[in-house]
């Protein structure tokens, strides 16, 4: 077979320039290697890619070897040639040509992609630095900073500017401003949750004292401003001092109160100094330096501030009370019983002394409640069960001779009675007959009222002496007014429920007292015993100012300023019948000047 | 004379001011008393604060330093202030916060800031550390040094792959067409390459070459020793491009980090003083 091979190239216009080679051979090789006729040098051709061989019927066909061919677009393992059919193999384009007369086949073999330069390739398949892949820090920054820009600051302002704007996200559990809030509210406050306007009622201005005034408002100053000197000083003292000052909320659930012994002594231990005309001693902790404590007395006779007295526990002279009453701590408090109602009884304080609804102190003693049951009223327990009133003397009196008028004249009718028995209506007993009676009676209830007042019933509890003879029955005799002191230490606050664990008698010694006159409120050892100082220590409970003081214990903008926060001043107790200026036997009290209403 | 690092700038002067610094907020934080205890709105916090706000806003002052045409100084100083100031910032942020952290976008802010830092520490461990593997790698030579040797041996290895086998033809010609040398973040951060056509080329053309005799060995003897050069070629142009890479990676977590706080800041200090 004769073949005719033009070889076609192009020049730098990318015209063809056709070179052509007539080649002799049954059996065409095409391909890489040397023995090829037709010798296609390219690495994506095989050694042997292909044969074009001329059939014995001089039809010439293409078949495919060590590589792949396509015929007009086709892949092919065989196929005939004609005239027209574009052959690829590889990057070439091999074209059949028409007929010629002096050869069997013409054909054009072209390199229609032609292998890149090499450095281009390897470039080509470089790729360095990280710039040159999808990373983009200005990209990556506007992303991330605009998504904490939105979501931390955008969108709480815009929620916090108009309240009513995110509710429907507000359902989702998702508060706007919650990434705002620096810690947990106070427990307390707890109960604003994410209401952040109830207390941040203005953007960019602090917590004002108004705000907490809304819910506070019987809320004490420090000391009572009831005096110009006292409001001065106040005013010196506390300045512009908002209540955030020292209530700074968000630390957690006992956050807001604050319970450092410097918020107290800082002013308190040099107290004297700072202001002379107080009546405080100066504290600088607890261990080593508290003065005595000072107890609030009732006095008997008193009414309003000049009822109450100061006493330090280390005055003996004046640590007395005066409660008008006689009762001996030792008598109730005999271990082997006493005579009761029911036979012998075991007393204990709780028979007594009950707590109150907080636990915290004690409900008052009452006659009626405590005492009557053992000490009754009666006054001829021979003949009635009836009692005498606890009230007025002139109630006693009347309630005695009521009685034995009653008992004379039951024996004495009305109606005169004739010998036979007939009654003859109309017709009166004799004056004299009544009169005897009576007189009996006014002697009768005149001896049992001597004896109430001056040996038993009342004599057993009260301070009772003669009034002035020849006055009226009620001014006979004088009982000491009663002042029994409910809450001793005022100033503080002690929890009795916290304390339960301990017996009464290991801080309050009455188990010998045989007076009224001795006050059984522990002093500061005692307490020193289990409380420690500022500094807290291993073994000792804590024992800073707040642990027993309050800070807001003046007087509030309204209201009747209490002497501690919530807690109760002595009460006086109704007067007794006694108005007179009797004072009991053991008392000479002396009422420290209170005058201008300095703390004390 | 010995290189001198930008830690070590006028003789460890930011170090010096740095640890100045630390001292003095570690000693205002425990001589001063505050009736509450410590936290971030307490006269020291707020001054810690705004320490602390002022020194990030002058720290990414850095970076706008850096893009400037007319340099401020000795920009080997503002490197070796800004890596001692920053670190600094640990302390500083921490006892403004007094160890204080929640939910919220103020530990959000300090937690940025940390991430900051640390991938900040990490940049200068990568200066510290790569430089000298770069040089070690590529000695005298670049990266386009590299491409333009590679092209070569192509060259070559093509045209001698001409005259052999048809499965050395294509080892040759996958090896030229598909031997990536870097690529995406994660290949540059690689290097290696499990099936790496170069590599596959060396070990067919090795295998072949015990096969064959004569002049086909010399000839497969020839093309293994340019397959082999260009492997190593590829190896060091891919590991160049991983350090840097490496040295380059840090930035894309500095940066959009450092912006995030910045933002994070403002809306800490904007929060703070909006419920004040």
């Amino acid at each position: 077979m004769k073949t005719k091979i033009a070889t076609i190239t192009r020049n730098k216009k990318g015209q063809p320039v056709s070179a052509e080679q007539a080649v002799a051979a049954e059996t065409l090789r095409i391909g890489r290697g040397a023995d090829c006729k037709l010798h296609l040098s390219d690495p994506r051709i095989a050694l042997h890619h292909a044969e074009i061989i001329c059939g014995v019927d001089g039809v010439s066909y293409i078949e495919a070897r060590g590589g792949t061919v396509s015929v007009d677009g086709r892949p092919e393992r065989a196929a005939t040639l004609g005239p027209g059919q574009r052959i690829h193999v590889g990057p070439f384009e091999i074209v059949v040509l028409p007929a010629q007369n002096d050869v069997d086949l013409a054909l054009s073999v072209e390199l229609i992609d032609p292998l890149k330069d090499d450095l281009a390739e390897v470039q080509s398949h470089v790729q360095a630095g990280l710039r040159s892949t999808w990373l983009s820090k200005r990209s990556l920054s506007w992303l991330v900073a605009g998504a904490v820009f939105l979501i931390f600051l955008a969108w709480p302002v815009m929620n916090a500017l108009d309240r009513g704007h995110g509710k429907e996200v507000a359902k989702m559990g998702l508060t706007a401003d919650a990434s705002w809030d620096v810690g947990p509210l106070s427990s307390a406050h707890a109960s604003f949750g994410s209401n952040c306007s109830s207390c941040h009622q203005q953007p960019f201005v602090h917590v004002t004292n108004a705000a907490c005034e809304d819910c506070h408002k019987k809320i004490g100053w420090h000391f009572a401003l009831e005096t110009k000197e006292a409001k001065a000083l106040h005013t010196g003292v506390f300045g512009d001092t908002r209540c955030s000052s020292c209530h700074r909320d968000h630390k957690g659930p006992m956050g807001l109160v604050r319970s450092d012994s410097p918020l107290c002594t800082d002013c308190h231990q040099n107290l004297k100094s700072r202001h002379p005309q107080t009546g405080v001693a100066d504290v600088a902790e607890f261990a080593k330096e508290h003065p005595p404590f000072k107890v609030s007395m009732l006095l008997p006779g008193k009414t309003g501030a000049a009822a109450i007295v100061r006493v330090p526990q280390d005055d003996k002279t004046r640590f007395v009370e005066a409660s008008g009453l006689k009762f001996p701590h030792d008598v109730h408090l005999n271990p082997k019983g006493l005579r009761g109602p029911n036979g012998t009884a075991l007393m204990e304080c709780k028979n007594c002394h009950v707590p109150d609804e907080t636990g915290t102190r004690f409900k008052p003693v009452t006659m009626g409640e405590h005492c009557q049951s053992c000490h009754s009223l009666e006054f001829e327990p021979k003949s009635t069960t009836r009692q005498v009133p606890h009230g007025k003397i002139a109630d006693v009196i009347a309630t005695v001779q009521e009685h034995y008028a009653q008992v004379a004249l039951a024996d004495t009718p009305i109606d005169v009675v004739l010998e036979d028995g007939v009654k003859r209506p109309g017709q009166r007993v004799g004056d004299i007959k009544r009169e005897a009676a009576l007189k009996w009676a006014g002697t009768k209830a005149d001896k049992i009222t001597q004896e109430l007042f001056e040996v038993r019933v009342c004599f057993e509890c009260h301070q009772i002496k003669r009034g002035e003879v020849g006055t009226e029955p009620a001014a006979q005799w004088q009982i000491a007014p009663i002042a029994v002191t409910q809450h001793w230490l005022p100033k503080s606050r002690f929890p009795h429920s916290r304390h339960g664990t301990y017996k009464c008698e290991s801080c309050h010694a009455v188990a010998k007292s045989k007076k009224s006159a001795d006050i059984a409120i522990p002093d500061i050892k005692n307490c020193r015993e289990c409380h420690g100082g500022n500094v807290t220590s291993k073994d000792k409970a804590p024992g800073t100012c707040e642990t027993c003081h309050g800070f807001h214990t003046g007087s509030p903008k309204s209201g009747v300023p209490p002497m501690v926060p919530g807690g109760n001043q002595p009460k006086l107790l109704p007067k007794t019948a006694a108005t007179s200026s009797f004072q009991p036997a053991q008392l000479a009290l002396q009422t420290p000047n209170t005058a201008g209403g300095a703390p004390q | 004379m010995r290189h001198r690092t930008v830690l070590e700038y006028r003789d460890y002067r930011y170090l010096k001011f740095a640890v100045f610094v630390v001292l003095a907020v570690i000693f205002a934080y425990g001589w001063y008393k505050y009736p509450l205890g410590h936290y971030g709105g307490t006269p020291l916090g707020y001054t810690l604060g705004t320490i602390a706000a002022l020194l990030i806003v002058w720290l990414m002052w850095l970076g706008v330093q850096k893009r400037r045409y007319r340099k401020t100084g000795d920009i080997k100083g503002w490197v070796s202030a800004h890596i001692y100031l920053g670190t600094s910032l640990v302390v500083t942020a921490t006892l403004h916060a007094a160890f204080q952290v929640g939910w919220n976008v103020h530990t959000l802010a300090y937690v940025l800031m940390m991430l900051v830092i640390v991938s900040g520490f990490f940049g200068v461990y990568t200066y510290l550390r790569y430089p000298a593997l770069m040089t070690e790698n590529l000695g005298e030579d670049t990266l386009e040094g590299l491409v333009l040797k590679i092209a070569d041996i192509d060259r070559e290895a093509r045209r001698s792959a001409l005259g052999m086998s048809d499965d050395v033809n294509r080892a040759v010609l996958a090896s030229v067409q598909k031997t990536r040398i870097g690529g995406g973040v994660y290949a540059q951060l690689r290097a290696r390459v499990s099936a790496c056509p170069t590599a596959a080329a060396v070990k067919l053309v090795k295998t072949l070459a015990t096969t064959v005799k004569g002049e086909a060995a010399r000839q497969h003897q020839e093309l293994y020793s340019l397959l082999l050069r260009k492997e190593r070629l590829v190896a060091c142009a891919r590991t160049d491009i991983r350090f840097k890479a490496i040295m380059d990676i840090w930035l894309y977590f500095h940066v959009p980090l450092s912006i995030a706080l910045l933002a994070a800041l403002v809306a800490h200090v904007i929060a703070v003083f909006f419920y004040w």
